[in-house]
């Protein structure tokens, strides 16, 4: 926030109080400086007012582990440097309740300048780009062309260049060496092997071992995953939103994830539970001694499993490879975070000028590294791999995982009714699995009720 | 000898009771401060108090800082330089509006008391948005000096305290009042040279209960403090807790040690005062 | 906040004026306060109840249907009976246990500054990220309780997995709030003290013994504060948040969720600011009709000194 809440901003509240005004207020119609454009690849950058020469105060937010906020930091540090005449003054906290909050600041028109958002907030918060502006108008300011096509296009929403992606990301598996070693068996690549080393850690080590730990949103991501392998289609068209996969088939898809559980592959989620209750796996004792031996999580944040590792695990850690349930390659790829300028900066020229030097700037990538993904900017890439700030484990992983999967991700998919922690669809739907020992078929309609209440056709 | 016996047995049992109870109490707390010396591995390990490889990573770490912007003593500083001025006015407002509820009869004192009580009864957590709206009116989200989090204060408006005034005010017999007038006291005077000295106890518990209850407040800070170099504690030991590097129990928990150990000693000085105090006051007069 | 010095006969009209309405001149702070922090955002919230309101896209639709909504969707009755339950089971347990300890500790005990702190303890944790990571430590399946009843029992008897299942879940957080009787106590314990000791004495010479004292001297002379811990108790436990928020976050299976965690979830994630407000509303009604009901009691029981 800068300073104090500017007068446009103070008028733009004020009619938001008002609830009819609302609307009006977030559409942010009293705001001339931002983007009059709406056609997307436009050039001239006519709309915003160039770079000032007074002192400029520009504010950021984003969320994420202590490494992250220290590259931010030195990242904004260096910018200053180099650009005397703007401060940035930067807001960050952890993920949990960050969404919260920003959805809170967005609804009052107080968001920071530049945020860092969830590839899925496009479609939440500003689906008729009432939040963002179009970043096309300060393409003067903010290199696009280092972005692939494709890549830009997952971020164009409402006919608006919202954000820019500041890198990919995929699941993909990761085993724990050392419990594996104890077992006697290699990484598991295929499904038959996966089935097998379940029943050999029961074996050999015990019914509190497993080969692999799947929260309910895992659960959920892996079951598009063995869907996708088998069918050979995006779970959901992604510019439409409706589902590829019928009652049945889905129904096989939860019956999979049901099979790993009775195969001993994963931990039950009452067991999980009764003695964690919702805390996340990287955190519980079991994940710490290795007793679970794997997850399948998002390359960009796999460090804080490897971290949690006690020393004698720790060595242990590695990136597996994506296994092929069926005859296609399943799995999809999306952005994983983006910066975004909100509606409401005074100063998108500046605000431009600090993503550039963020994500496509030599200063700015090599410092940032892999702190946030490899990064998406070719430039950026080129830069912090340069400067061999980009970490060998997050590389390797983000590696296999763009060289393997084929589908796409629908902006829906995220939706916080799905997979909130607690409340989502999801979790209910491989809760009740467990806990009632119910079959796919008994499941698939919660699924799809819930579905559609976030805006699937089914 | 009868008599003495029974009365033996009671004083045990009295201890043994308190014993027992302060121990359920104060168990967990051991335990926490045990698992502030474990490892990762260790903490879950057992329920034990015992130390296998004691370590002090926790207590290190606890004093590292986040880009340099905010460590946990800046962030106690923090707390505390919002937690005063609301105590504060908590208490001066409150007495107040106590004293206009418990001590006048005027034309509308019963609605207007109805009303303050069904204040008790707000959900806080619908407020939130239309709070936060208002207060970013009026400039106050992310103030340096946290206006939206204490400012309110200054108007009575945290209700539970009071009620708790008026409760208490009702055991000050009006004879007291009366005899004020008599001597020729306004009713200002009234409040300060007598009902204030008999409320004293109860003031103090206000106090008190509002300074646990606002360094605890995680919602408040949420929303209204958004620059991390003034965050407070109760943000602080959140932003360590799902750190991406590097999680250790050991250091959340001794973050969270130290930041209640103020609250601790402010309550074991206090106590006497509030409790104590107030035999000398209302009831004797 | 100055006013004339008032005789106390002989009164003008202007001063009888002033006696009738100076009360009121000591609440205008408070009814600032009232106005501008809570009725208009209440108001507000009041408004939105009866919308489909949503920060993002306005408001679409008008109507009661949020609040026909609230009692047929099953989730939401459950969260009401859960917290019907919560609340009925932690506010007599409370006050009753809090009373309990505050009675003991009011005779002359050694050390009762240790006590009264060690019992405060827990209370000054209040809903600290503290507790979160020590409530699942205590009752994990092997954690202090279940590893207490296996020892109390000599490995016959295996305790529940609280964390797990739906059924002892509640008991958590219900646990939570009665070991943090700490505030309870403290009020109990100042009123206590100020019970004159004269009416002990008077009682003991008539040979009436410590229960009989405890419940013909004690408990009716201190049933202002009774009913105090009474009232904000039930306000307290029907609005609870922190507890189910930070140790279950409602779970397992949606049965730690209270009316409020469902207000949070709709208003902070799902972004229905419409249904948010309107179970605020109905959980405002409830406790206002709880609390009337026990403000109607209060002439039967509660006994203040300065009415005559």
């Amino acid at each position: 926030m800068s300073k104090a809440i500017s007068r446009r901003d103070f008028l733009k509240v004020s009619g938001a109080v008002g609830a009819a005004g609302l609307l009006a207020a977030c559409g942010g119609s009293s705001n001339t400086g931002s983007t009059a454009t709406s056609t997307a690849a436009s050039s001239a950058a006519a709309s915003v007012a160039g770079l000032s020469s007074d002192p400029v105060t520009l504010t950021m937010s984003w969320w994420g582990g202590e490494s992250r906020h220290n590259a931010y930091q030195e990242a904004i540090k260096a910018f200053s440097a180099e650009h005397s005449t703007i401060t940035v003054n930067p807001t960050f906290a952890a993920w949990s309740g960050w969404e919260d909050t920003m959805s809170t600041k967005f609804a009052g028109g107080v968001a920071e300048d530049v945020c860092q958002i969830n590839w899925n907030w496009l479609y939440n918060y500003s689906k008729s780009g009432q939040t963002f502006i179009d970043l096309n108008s300060v393409s003067d300011y903010l290199d696009l062309t280092q972005w692939d096509e494709a890549k830009l296009a997952a971020c164009n929403v409402a006919n608006a260049q919202q954000c820019v992606p500041v890198s990919m990301t995929g699941r993909i598996f990761y085993w724990n060496k050392t419990t594996f070693d104890k077992a006697g068996i290699s990484f598991p690549t295929t499904l038959d092997e996966l089935m097998a080393a379940g029943k050999t850690f029961q074996e050999k080590l015990g019914d509190d071992y497993y080969p692999l730990h799947l929260g309910a949103y895992d659960r959920m991501i892996l079951m598009v995953f063995y869907l996708e392998s088998k069918y050979g289609k995006d779970w959901a068209d992604p510019t439409t939103s409706t589902l590829n996969y019928d009652a049945d088939q889905i129904a096989e898809g939860i019956d999979f994830i049901k099979s790993l559980v009775d195969g001993h592959v994963i931990m039950s989620l009452p067991t999980y539970y009764g003695s964690n209750g919702d805390n996340a796996a990287h955190q519980s004792t079991e994940w710490i001694t290795g007793k679970l031996a794997g997850c399948f999580e998002w390359d960009s944040s796999a460090t804080k499993y490897a971290d949690a590792l006690d020393e004698e695990n720790k060595a242990g850690f590695t990136v597996g490879e994506e296994i092929k349930f069926g005859d296609y390659n399943g799995g999809f790829s999306k952005v994983s975070m983006g910066l975004a300028i909100t509606k409401t900066c005074e100063h998108p020229a500046e605000a431009a000028t600090l993503i550039n030097f963020l994500l496509n700037e030599e200063k700015g990538a090599s410092i940032m590294g892999s702190e946030c993904g490899i990064p998406a900017s070719k430039a950026g890439l080129a830069a912090a791999q340069a400067a061999g700030a980009v970490k060998e484990l997050v590389a390797e992983a983000n590696g296999k995982v763009m060289a393997f999967v084929s589908n796409q991700l629908d902006p829906l998919f995220e939706s916080n009714d799905l997979k909130a922690t607690g409340t989502g669809i999801y979790q209910e739907v491989f809760d009740t699995l467990d806990y009632d020992n119910a079959s796919g078929a008994d499941l698939v309609d919660t699924l799809l009720d819930g579905m559609e209440s976030v805006g699937y056709s089914v | 000898m009868g008599m003495k016996a029974s009365n033996a047995i009671a004083t045990f049992f009295k201890y043994f009771v308190l014993i027992l109870v302060g121990l359920i109490m104060i168990y967990p707390l051991l335990w926490m401060i045990s698992a502030t010396f474990k490892d990762n591995s260790e903490i879950f390990a057992g329920i034990g108090l015992w130390i296998k490889n004691p370590t002090l990573e926790g207590y290190k770490n606890a004093l590292n800082n986040f880009g340099g912007s905010i460590n946990i003593l800046q962030a106690m500083l923090n707390t505390y330089s919002y937690v005063l001025p609301k105590v504060i006015c908590t208490v001066v407002s409150s007495c107040i509006a106590a004293y206009g509820f418990g001590r006048f009869d005027f034309p509308g004192r019963k609605i207007l008391f109805s009303i303050m009580l069904a204040t008790l009864f707000l959900p806080q957590v619908v407020l939130n948005v239309p709070q936060f709206l208002l207060y970013t009116k009026f400039g106050w989200v992310n103030s340096p000096f946290y206006l939206a989090i204490w400012v309110h204060c200054a108007f009575a408006t945290e209700t539970y305290f009071v009620y708790q005034l008026v409760q208490f005010m009702r055991n000050v017999p009006r004879d007291l009042d009366e005899a004020a007038a008599i001597d020729g006291c306004s009713s200002f005077q009234t409040l300060y040279k007598v009902i204030v000295p008999m409320l004293m106890p109860a003031l103090v518990s206000c106090a008190l209960f509002q300074f646990m209850w606002s360094c605890n407040d995680f919602m408040g800070p949420l929303l209204y403090v958004q620059t991390p170099a003034k965050y407070p504690m109760s943000l602080f030991v959140k932003l360590s807790m799902d750190g991406d590097t590097g999680f250790a129990w050991n250091r959340i928990l001794a973050l969270s040690l130290i930041s209640i150990l103020p609250q601790l000693i402010v309550f074991f000085c206090a106590q006497d005062q509030f409790v104590e105090g107030i035999s000398a006051g209302a009831v004797k007069g | 906040m100055k006013e004339s010095k008032a005789p106390s006969l002989g009164r003008t009209p202007a001063q009888k004026f002033f006696d009738k309405w100076q009360g009121l001149f000591y609440l205008i702070p408070w009814i600032i306060g009232f106005v501008v922090f809570k009725a208009i955002p209440f108001g507000q919230s009041l408004y939105y109840s009866f919308t489909d309101m949503d920060f993002f896209n306005g408001i679409h639709q008008y109507g009661i249907m949020n609040y026909v909504d609230a009692f047929t969707t099953p989730k939401i009755t459950k969260a009401l009976i859960t917290t019907f339950k919560y609340s009925f089971i932690t506010v007599p347990l409370k006050l009753v246990f809090a009373l309990f300890i505050a009675y003991i500790l009011n005779f002359k005990i050694a050390c009762v500054n240790v006590f009264r702190t060690v019992y405060y303890i827990p209370s000054i944790l209040g809903g600290s990220v503290a507790i979160a990571v020590l409530w699942k430590a205590v009752f994990r399946d092997d954690g202090l309780v279940n590893t207490l009843i296996r020892m109390l029992t000599f490995g016959h008897f295996q305790g529940p997995s609280w964390l797990s299942d739906p059924g002892y879940a509640l008991w958590i957080i219900c646990f939570l709030r009665i070991w943090q009787f700490g505030s309870a106590m403290v009020l109990f314990l100042a009123a206590l003290k100020g019970v004159p000791a004269d009416l002990y004495e008077a009682a003991t010479i008539d040979g009436a013994g410590k229960w009989k004292q405890f419940f013909s001297i004690t408990v009716p002379m201190i049933t202002p504060i009774i009913f105090y811990n009474l009232v904000t108790q039930i306000c307290q436990a029907f609005q609870e948040f922190n507890g189910p928020f930070i140790i279950t976050n409602g779970g397992p299976r949606g049965s730690t969720t209270l009316i409020s965690i469902l207000v949070y979830n709709y208003a902070f994630k799902s972004n229905q600011m419409g249904m948010a407000s309107a179970l605020a509303w109905i959980m405002f009604v409830i406790v206002c009709i709880l609390t009337i009901i026990a403000f109607t009691s209060q002439k039967k029981w509660v006994y203040y000194s300065d009415e005559r």
